[in-house]
């Protein structure tokens, strides 16, 4: 039975449908709930999406997405060649400031923050990003 | 594929006249956030001043597409110098602020739960049928 699904995609925008597509076909595949994959989609969007405009500058480059079921958990893995970042240290929004006085940005790592359970990020043996994001016991579907 | 993103537009009339935006696309994304806030701002340049964007077919909104939301939120307060920044800080704060110019029609959980964790629902009210909402305005 599998358990993981592996992606290779180029990193443009105009592949985000594609990549969303990927992640509820795989999900649902390893037996996740249909009502956890909206939160997955999202995190791996906003990641995709920081990947894409900052990490290659809009100039396209290779993406990996790795979806995997270890137990109960949910495992995505995106792997990218552009300049280490580490979004996990990106501090996050203020979100009590007036709408007006809050600085664009960092709202995107920080949705990934709050739809999975836990991210990681390693500098790869290419001198790339592995993200890794976790959902922990997503709703099993029997 | 995707739905291909599109806006149809309807003018409504409650207490006062509202702009509604039924949004046919299911996703708010990178790709289509730069749309919803160029007919936003069309339809402020010819006039609107209330608007209830119909989230009913969107599966989901990301970053971007908050992002659009607030931009439309700020374009809607600038003409109305009677809502002073204090009033809506204070609002805010307590809870007691919403929008009165823009408001959302039938978001799906996964929208309203991404609404929720970023705090647009402190700001921007949550209606589930048309006519309610038209008239809450």
């Amino acid at each position: 039975m599998q358990t993981s699904y592996l992606l290779h995609i180029t990193a443009e925008l105009k592949n985000l449908n594609q990549i969303r597509n990927f992640v509820e076909t795989s999900a649902t595949a390893l037996g996740f709930e249909l009502d956890v994959i909206p939160n997955v989609q999202l995190a791996v969007d906003e990641v995709a999406t920081n990947v894409m405009l900052h990490g290659y500058r809009g100039q396209g480059g290779t993406l990996e997405i790795e979806i995997e079921r270890v137990g109960g958990d949910l495992i995505v893995r995106l792997r990218d060649e552009a300049a280490p970042f580490d979004p996990t240290t990106v501090p996050a929004p203020n979100l009590t400031l007036p709408l007006a006085n809050r600085p664009i940005g960092g709202l995107g790592v920080y949705l990934v923050r709050r739809a999975m359970d836990q991210v990681y990020h390693r500098v790869t043996s290419t001198g790339g990003n592995e993200l890794t994001l976790v959902k922990h016991g997503a709703g099993e579907k029997k | 594929m995707a739905s291909e993103f599109q806006i149809t537009i309807s003018q409504q009339q409650g207490r006062v006249p509202v702009t509604v935006f039924h949004i046919e696309g299911d996703v708010i994304d990178v790709n289509s956030y730069e749309q919803l806030e160029a007919q936003a701002r069309t339809a402020f340049e010819a006039g609107a001043r209330n608007l209830l964007l119909d989230m009913t077919k969107v599966k989901y909104i990301s970053s971007a597409g908050l992002r659009a939301l607030h931009a439309i939120f700020v374009m809607l307060r600038a003409d109305t110098p009677s809502e002073s920044d204090e009033t809506m800080k204070k609002g805010l704060m307590d809870g007691s602020f919403k929008s009165p110019h823009l408001k959302l029609l039938n978001p799906s959980p996964a929208v309203l739960e991404t609404l929720r964790v970023m705090g647009f629902d402190m700001f921007l009210e949550v209606h589930r049928n048309l006519k309610d909402a038209i008239a809450s305005f």
